[in-house]
């Protein structure tokens, strides 16, 4: 998949392309508004991570450029602004979705995974790995035909994790992911290894080729 | 404290009495120091005609006895008589209070004399003529009268001429001073003050208006300052975050390090949530959040609670929630679940292990309560940083945000203390 990053603070940039990169996504990133012109003229990309504040234009102008030149391709908005105005805005003209900074890594590429799959198998339903088969439609789990029952919470680190393979997500990254903004709120994420104890059960007794891992100290990686 | 007019109205109405009553004696005296030279003079013509005319007839002894006896019948305020000094001496004037023959009752009344001597017939004669002064209470008293008179007519016309010059003279600075009664530094852009061709209060408007905009200037600065402070730490703090996320991906760290920068990670996240509800904070108070709609606060707690309910079991808490129905409320959706949230939080972090939360609502009060052990300080829990950061992982800004949220809306918020309960009431 290929991703471009629009987005004026190069370390950030930098950390987001080697936090995607590997066999599925290839990124390249753009630092001025100018250069995001050129780069969304010439080509496609699967999506497209848009900074509103940029040197030399607003971001929500190439978005518009986009829709006027009816590109495919999916916009996530990653904005320091946090303006309920912005993001209404945004959304409107139709970006797919919009993340504020500062955010974990692994939430934008759950993001991005989500936005990705709309996107490009029109909306499919199922996300497929190996002997797993989730259907998001019914929240269910299927391995290997056996139906996996998931509470919503363990349904949604399992997306997290499907959208973050090979990837140690931290235990703040997994809280923030369920409780959104609140999780901030709180030093404690202990409840958040119950949730990952029980989705790995149900999993294993399904018999599942046991992905998930624990990191010690720090969180959760699944490793495929 | 008096109104100003009044203060030179009783200067002048004293001044007025004052002078007023000490031209009661001046006024007495010229009249009767006038009056008495009146009859003098009026005396002194008298003798004079008489003389003049006995000098001019001839007439002889045996007549002249009988007219004087006549005379002094006649005229009993002149009496001519024989005059036993040998010298004719010089005129002269004097007073004299005696009875007063023809006046009603026994009054003894003033009388102006003159003592002359005439001849006549070659004997000298003691030619005397008292005439009636008019008495001295009369003069006083029809002074005195119509000094009050003009005295009562001063201080009327004082109150009166005081009334209409304090409504003209002054209304340049009583609409000077209504305008800035009204004028609040947060709402207000500025003030206009009507021109005036007063000099001082001119001068006034002037000096008011240059004070006002420096201070709303100040005050505009120091709003955004906060606002665009936070928002510019808004972007390192990405950055922060996004290092230490990468440092975690990486395979190769020891358990040391990763103590380590799980502990960088907590404290970031401090960081990051500080900044975050300053900007909140600053938000509310630039007048952010202007859009309205109707919210069910029992949805919007119900919400609330599903999204908290990991960190209620974590600790044990168990949540007694005794609203059924819905309850309207028109205000900005995210501001309300701001506060909620920013209560049901706090409910929980400083709640006992085990401890429970009562929701309840009566009236249009919301109230919050979580088990506690002892008070907090009613004064100071409102206030931004009120807790130091070594006692709290809160942010010290979640109730100072709840706060200005009521205030947007005019709702009361209060806290207490009792049963060992922390006790938060929102008053719609």
């Amino acid at each position: 998949m290929k991703i471009l990053i629009i987005e004026d603070e190069k370390e950030l940039a930098n950390d987001i392309a080697t936090y995607l990169s590997d066999e599925d996504y290839l990124c390249e990133s753009v630092s001025t508004f100018n250069e995001a012109l050129d780069k969304i003229e010439l080509y496609s990309y699967d999506c497209i991570l848009l900074d509103l504040m940029l040197p030399g234009g607003d971001g929500l102008q190439i978005l518009e450029t986009l829709k006027q030149q009816h590109k495919q391709d999916g916009v996530i908005i990653i904005s320091a602004k946090n303006a309920i105005e912005d993001k209404i805005r945004g959304l409107q003209i139709g970006a797919d979705d919009y993340l504020a900074k500062p955010f974990h890594h692994s939430e934008l590429a759950a993001r991005i995974h989500s936005v990705i799959r709309r996107k490009q198998f029109d909306n499919a339903n199922v996300i497929e790995q190996n002997e797993l088969k989730v259907d998001l439609l019914s929240k269910t789990v299927k391995v290997n035909c056996t139906l996996v029952e998931l509470t919503k919470t363990e349904f949604g680190l399992l997306l997290l994790f499907l959208g973050n393979k090979n990837r140690v997500i931290s235990k703040s990254a997994l809280a923030e992911h369920l409780s959104g903004d609140i999780a901030d709120m709180f030093d404690n994420h202990d409840f958040v290894y119950a949730h990952v104890k029980n989705l790995k059960k149900k999993l294993t007794f399904a018999g599942y080729n046991n992905y998930l891992k624990t990191v010690y100290g720090t969180g959760y990686k699944w490793e495929i | 404290m008096n109104k100003l007019l009044n203060k030179p109205f009783k200067v002048f109405s004293l001044y007025a009495l004052i002078i007023l009553a000490c031209s009661i004696p001046v006024y007495y005296l010229v009249i009767s120091n006038l009056w008495i030279e009146e009859l003098d003079e009026y005396n002194l013509i008298i003798k004079e005609r008489i003389k003049n005319r006995f000098d001019k007839i001839q007439i002889e002894e045996t007549e002249l006895n009988k007219t004087l006896a006549l005379w002094k019948i006649l005229q009993p305020g002149t009496s001519i008589i024989p005059s036993n000094i040998s010298t004719v001496k010089a005129d002269s004037v004097y007073t004299i209070t005696k009875q007063n023959e023809y006046a009603e009752g026994n009054e003894m009344d003033r009388f102006r004399g003159l003592s002359s001597y005439i001849v006549i017939n070659d004997t000298p004669y003691h030619f005397i003529i008292e005439t009636n002064v008019e008495d001295a209470e009369g003069i006083i008293s029809s002074i005195a009268f119509v000094t009050l008179l003009f005295f009562i007519l001063l201080i009327v016309g004082f109150v009166f001429l005081n009334k209409i010059i304090a409504g003209k003279i002054w209304s340049p600075f009583k609409d000077t001073l209504a305008k800035l009664k009204l004028f609040d530094l947060n709402s207000h852009p500025s003030i206009l003050f009507e021109k005036t061709d007063i000099l001082e209060f001119e001068e006034l408007n002037n000096a008011l208006t240059k004070l006002i905009h420096g201070n709303i200037a100040v005050y505009k600065q120091q709003k955004n300052f906060t606002e665009n402070a936070s928002h510019e730490l808004q972007t390192p703090i990405a950055v922060l975050k996004s290092k230490v996320d990468m440092l975690l991906q990486n395979e190769s760290i020891s358990h040391k390090q990763l103590e380590i920068i799980n502990s960088i990670n907590i404290h970031l996240s401090r960081v990051s949530r500080i900044n975050k509800n300053l900007l909140l904070l600053s938000k509310i108070e630039n007048h952010h959040f202007t859009e309205s709609e109707t919210l069910d606060l029992n949805e919007l707690l119900n919400e609330n609670i599903e999204l908290l309910s990991d960190y209620f079991k974590e600790k044990g808490i168990i949540i007694e929630k005794k609203i059924n129905e819905k309850h309207l409320i028109v205000c900005n959706k995210t501001l309300l679940e701001i506060m909620l949230n920013n209560l049901l939080i706090n409910a929980i972090r400083h709640n006992i292990l085990n401890g429970k939360i009562i929701i309840t609502l009566n009236n249009n009060t919301l109230s919050i309560s979580n088990s506690g052990i002892t008070t907090l300080n009613k004064e100071t829990i409102f206030k931004r940083f009120a807790v130091s950061s070594s006692e709290t992982t809160g942010s010290g800004l979640g109730l100072a945000i709840v706060k200005e949220i009521g205030s947007r809306y005019q709702w009361q918020i209060t806290y207490s203390f009792q049963n060992n309960l922390h006790i938060f009431s929102i008053i719609f």
